[in-house]
């Protein structure tokens, strides 16, 4: 009889457990003494900052002077509230768009469902042009309006064929037997199938989540209003304030916000995702996996 | 040679290439075309000589203006070492009339100052007016990237802001104005200026370069300082360790070899290629063109002095005499670095001299920022980079009305009175108590006055330019002119001057990339080798050929 089995099936040995801890850690290494040395660097004092050339990496001292200015009522507390509702409003719109049409796209009775596929995947392929983008979403009265960041990229191409391949999945039969018991397609889809997908819309609702967090170019775009920034376009503009034209009798940039105050500013835009991420992980291989290798 | 912006712009061009969006800008890019068919995707000149008729009439400053403390060698402003006692108030009436909310688009570097409702500042100003101005400030790093769209789709506000350095950059630009703004050419040319006299106090070659298309399209920020860049050293730091500041080529890299100490964190240079070009006697007009002896346009990549500019900046990275923060990134903080005293020297515009003198001193009571006279690197004279072009533009919108050109006009006119009148000080520095304290000295902002003053009505006018005293920096003035005059002595001359060029479309867009390419080399990631080849593919595939001749077109359509 042979006793062979695949390698990976091996019980690791000795050295090759040490050699994947090591390649593990120097991984996590990478990422984590950067933001070690950003959240440093934003519990810093001036000198502190000064003496070390600008980034921090073995605190002196903890100066929280930083959080409390930007969290004192000022242009980035604001931008966090309106990113915190971008985020929450968009990520809830996305989802329910994206389910919606998604539902409909995997069932091979729906009218029109190739059709309308085919309309779907071909926003893969040509983007509409920044400036025909711009047109739409200033003649639909959105310019400087918060929609302006969540309607025109409300439903991802990417999102929806990962959950259609998820609803696709889903065994006939159970869809078929609700649907002799009387319920009709909402029944169907609130009471069997949205329960059965909780992994997918974990992982779509984090990409949406993590997407408008991010907002940025839109922003740029569309918002004129100064108290309708997000987050990412106030981080921008402080960090890289640096870069700003200088002319001989005077320097164009206003008192440039020190060193803690930018990576106070960059530890509160990552926080949220950070926060989340270990909730969410748990879904995130099965939802994206799956949802991706079927249909 | 491309302003301080260059590198933040192409960081993001690539940033957009990675995540598929260069589609877009290119596109928008290329919308901008439906602004109009026309000259200006070939190029355009204007010889602003055969423009008398289109310029506005010279004015004189109004009464009461102090004489300045250092008269300066034009393009260089004059200076004045001590803030005026007494502040002439020259416009007595409110300019605004309507009531009519105006709306303006500037930019800003850093955080964005709160908005109209939200902004004392603002308030107080507005008062002054007597009309409101709405501004929507915009992140200037990335403004291009807003004009674009915002051209593109005809979609423009009463006041719109355009930088000097984005008119370089964005294609047609010529043809967009001609579409979206208003034709000021009947009223301000020649005496009509009268009605608008601080506007007529600009200097003619500021104007000059506010006409496209024959016509006067629009209100030029005249300069203050005609230099992009300094090579800035720590003078306190050098003088600690017995140096003094380069006065050759070799000094330069025995000083920057010297100092490097790369286990106690210290190097010499951020990166210094324009100022190592300068040194080179590198070209720098119109971009980078000079003329051969024989009369024909040649470009900086194709003269011998740029191959040798360019030798000297990759063997400096080669030796790793630039900071690692600095050669990894475009976008490593360069001013932290020289402030904590981890590089030396470093390559900046001449305005970030004063600001960091002012903040870091408190910090470093020793700190001692001063540029490093230029030199020639060949022997003879230097050859010193400048012109005077004006900051920014102010357009106004088209097709408001007679009446409402008028008024935003007396707007922009009362945001241009000059130094030393009441005018400019609340426009500068807000209201005294709020925005700054008076000092014997003169206004000190304060902290609210950073936070809601962010240059927003400066940036939708002008001021006949000159170099004011700070509080903070009392030597900063003569320092800065001292440099400046003698400097001046050796600027180079613009053969093109008197010409207003709008470069063909193909060579405007190919600019970045080819400047991407040659940063490559200088920082190792291509080898010299290449450059030849480069060269040789620029002049067809980047435009160097077309711009060349539209330059010697240029050049004789002028007679010249």
């Amino acid at each position: 009889m042979n006793n062979t089995r695949p390698v990976w099936e091996e019980k690791p040995t000795a050295v090759g457990l040490a050699g994947k801890g090591a390649v593990l850690t120097v991984m996590a290494l990478v990422v984590l003494i950067p933001l070690w040395s950003v959240l440093v660097t934003s519990l810093s004092s001036r000198k502190t900052i000064n003496d070390a050339g600008g980034m921090v990496m073995v605190p002196k001292g903890i100066d929280a002077s930083a959080y409390v200015t930007i969290f004192s009522g000022g242009i980035v507390t604001r931008a966090l509230w309106v990113s915190t509702m971008v985020t929450v409003a968009g990520t809830l719109v996305s989802l329910t768009l994206t389910v919606l049409a998604a539902y409909g796209l995997s069932r091979p009775g729906s009218v029109g469902h190739r059709t309308l596929l085919f309309f779907f995947l071909l926003t893969f392929l040509i983007y509409p042009g920044l400036v025909p983008s711009y047109l739409v979403v200033t003649g639909v009265g959105l310019k400087d309006s918060l929609w302006a960041l969540i309607l025109p990229s409300a439903i991802s191409v990417f999102n929806l064929v990962v959950v259609r391949g998820f609803f696709q999945g889903l065994p006939d039969e159970l869809l078929d037997s609700a649907r002799i018991d009387g319920a009709g397609e909402f029944r169907i889809l609130w009471r069997i199938v949205l329960p059965l997908s909780r992994p997918v819309i974990a992982v779509v609702g984090l990409f949406y989540a993590v997407g408008y967090w991010n907002v940025w170019f839109s922003a740029l775009l569309y918002i004129d209003s100064n108290d309708k920034f997000p987050i990412q376009r106030i981080l921008q503009s402080m960090i890289l304030q640096g870069q700003s034209p200088n002319f001989s009798g005077q320097s164009l940039g206003s008192l440039p916000p020190t060193q803690a105050i930018k990576m106070a500013v960059v530890m509160v835009t990552v926080a949220p995702i950070v926060l989340v991420y270990p909730f969410i992980q748990r879904h995130f291989v099965k939802g994206v996996i799956v949802g991706a290798i079927k249909g | 040679m491309t302003p301080p912006l260059a590198g933040a712009a192409t960081n993001r061009r690539r940033f957009l290439g990675l995540t598929g969006l260069s589609a877009a800008t290119v596109a928008s890019g290329g919308l901008l075309t439906a602004c109009g068919e026309g000259g200006g995707s070939k190029g355009a000149a204007d010889d602003t000589n055969k423009l008398s008729g289109v310029l506005p009439a010279q004015g004189k400053l109004p009464d009461g203006i102090p004489q300045p403390d250092i008269a300066s060698t034009r393009p260089v402003p004059d200076g004045y070492k001590k803030y005026p006692s007494n502040l002439v108030d020259v416009i007595s009436d409110k300019p605004g009339g309507s009531g009519k909310e105006i709306s303006a688009m500037t930019p800003a570097w850093g955080p964005a100052p709160p908005g109209l409702g939200q902004n004392a500042y603002l308030t107080a100003v507005n008062d002054e007016l007597g009309i409101p101005v709405n501004f929507s400030i915009q992140d200037g790093l990335t403004y291009a990237d807003k004009l674009n769209a915002m051209l593109g789709a005809r979609d423009v506000p009463e006041l719109l802001c355009v930088p000097q350095w984005e008119v370089e950059k964005l294609p047609r630009f010529a043809d967009a104005v001609e579409a979206l703004f208003e034709d000021l050419t009947d009223h301000l040319a020649g005496d009509k200026v009268n009605a608008y006299p601080m506007l007529a106090t600009f200097p003619t070659g500021a104007w000059q370069n506010a006409v496209w298309n024959q016509r006067l399209m629009a209100i030029p920020n005249p300069t203050d300082g005609p230099y992009p860049w300094g090579l800035f050293y720590r003078k306190d730091l050098l003088d600690a360790k017995g140096l003094t500041y380069p006065k050759s080529i070799d000094e330069l890299l025995a000083i920057g070899k010297q100092v490097t100490d790369t286990k106690a964190g210290v190097w010499a240079f951020s990166d210094i290629f324009a100022m190592v070009q300068m040194f080179h006697k590198s070209p720098a007009s119109e971009t980078g063109w000079r003329l051969k002896a024989d009369g024909t346009p040649e470009h900086k990549y194709e003269t011998p002095e740029f191959k040798a500019a360019l030798e000297v900046m990759a063997r400096i990275y080669k030796d790793g005499l630039v900071h690692p923060d600095l050669a990894a990134s475009k976008g490593g903080d360069m001013k932290k670095l020289m402030e904590s005293g981890r590089i030396l020297f470093m390559q900046d515009g001449i305005g970030a001299w004063q600001g960091m003198q002012a903040q870091q001193q408190k910090v470093t009571p020793s700190f001692n920022l001063q540029p490093v006279p230029i030199f020639s690197a060949t022997g003879g004279d230097p050859l010193v980079w400048g012109d005077d072009k004006p900051i920014s533009y102010t357009f106004v919108k088209k097709g408001v009305g007679k009446e409402r050109v008028e008024e935003l006009l007396r707007v922009v006119n009362w945001c241009s009175a000059p130094f030393g009148t009441k005018e400019w000080h609340v426009r500068e520095y807000g209201v005294e108590g709020k925005h700054h304290t008076m000092t014997a000295d003169g206004p000190v902002k304060t902290d609210l006055g950073f936070k809601e003053i962010a240059n927003q009505y400066f940036f939708v006018s002008g001021r006949s330019p000159v170099v004011q005293p700070w509080p903070e920096t009392p030597n900063y003035v003569s320092d800065l002119l001292t440099y400046s005059n003698e400097m001046v002595k050796f600027m180079e001359t613009n053969p093109w001057d008197g010409i207003k060029l709008e470069f063909p479309a193909t060579y405007k867009s190919q600019t970045v990339p080819y400047e991407d390419k040659i940063t490559d080399i200088v920082r190792g990631r291509r080898p010299l080798t290449e450059f030849d080849g480069l060269v040789t593919e620029w002049k067809t595939g980047g435009g160097g050929n077309e711009a060349r001749d539209f330059l010697a077109k240029a050049r004789s359509d002028a007679g010249k």
